[in-house]
């Protein structure tokens, strides 16, 4: 009965090779995640903001709720 | 304006804000992007049991940990001297309007056809009436008209003080003796607060600012209306 020879070299690069793949895929699944979670809906949510924005209803809204103070609601 | 637990920018009422948004989405990606892998990398070294005293060096890993940082902030960068030549196009203002820092309120002449120049002080809490929001609320408003490009000259008569509108992307110091200038153009009608932002003195917290964009007609009926009351 003989022993199994331990491995004694390239454990530092074998403990790279399992984790640095694992490291740097989640840090690029964190970033696409940020990508697409966070920035991608925002720049919509600007650009479909602006697509139906009526500036003359939204300001005559906001005339008629008494949010200007340099012009008054219609009414008055 | 801001609201409570607010983490983010607060909406943005102009184009150069809006693309100061998307550029500071771009760059907390990858700041997140960077932040995890070191994060694991030091967690790694935390409990592994492999130690070496003889490694001196490895061209390699110097290699990438050179070049791998550049490329970022090459993608950095670009991005950020884009807006910063975006924010300095001149742009023909149909307005200018010198807003002047004193302790403890602003100034805001407008001098391009008249003389029209009035006091903007804060509200104190106790004169509020309901709906107006404390310490942001004055008792004269710049009133601008909506989507016109505007020039802002700032400056100081006695200390430094800084005009600031966050939702439209502003902040300028106001040096006595200098004059700086900014410009803006809103991209809606709206109420758009700030507040001082260098430190002035006892109230350098009560002196905000309130910018008011309105439609043009109106813009002109307020101006006259304010110097028959001058």
């Amino acid at each position: 009965m003989s022993l199994q020879k331990p491995i004694m070299r390239g454990l530092l690069a074998k403990r790279l090779r399992f984790h640095l793949p694992i490291a740097f895929g989640i840090a690029i699944t964190v970033a696409l995640s940020y990508k697409f979670g966070v920035t991608e809906p925002r720049k919509k949510a600007y650009a479909n903001f602006y697509k139906q924005y009526d500036a003359v209803k939204e300001f005559n809204a906001m005339r008629e709720a008494g949010v200007f103070e340099s012009v008054r609601p219609s009414g008055k | 304006m801001a609201h409570p637990s607010q983490l983010g920018f607060q909406d943005a009422a102009s184009p150069v804000m809006e693309e100061l948004l998307h550029f500071h989405d771009h760059t907390l990606m990858i700041v997140f992007l960077i932040s995890t892998l070191v994060l694991y990398i030091i967690v790694a070294m935390v409990v592994t049991k492999l130690t070496d005293k003889l490694i001196l060096d490895s061209q390699e890993i110097e290699i990438i940990w050179t070049l791998l940082p550049a490329i970022i902030l090459i993608l950095i960068a670009l991005p950020s001297l884009r807006i910063l030549y975006l924010m300095d196009e001149i742009n023909d203002p149909h307005l200018t309007i010198k807003a002047m820092g004193h302790q403890w309120y602003w100034s805001y002449e407008y001098t391009d056809y008249e003389d029209l120049g009035f006091d903007s002080y804060m509200i104190p809490t106790q004169d509020l009436t309901p709906g107006q929001f404390r310490l942001l609320e004055t008792d004269h408003r710049m009133v601008i008209p909506v989507e016109s490009p505007v020039r802002i000259l700032v400056s100081a008569d006695d200390v430094l003080h800084s005009w600031a509108v966050p939702c439209l992307g502003i902040k300028m110091d106001a040096v006595p003796g200098r004059l700086n200038q900014t410009a803006f153009i809103t991209s809606r009608p709206g109420v758009f607060y700030g507040q001082c932002s260098e430190i002035c003195g006892a109230n350098h917290s009560f002196m905000p600012i309130v910018v008011e964009a309105v439609r043009l007609e109106h813009f002109e009926n307020w101006s006259s209306m304010m110097l028959e009351d001058t």
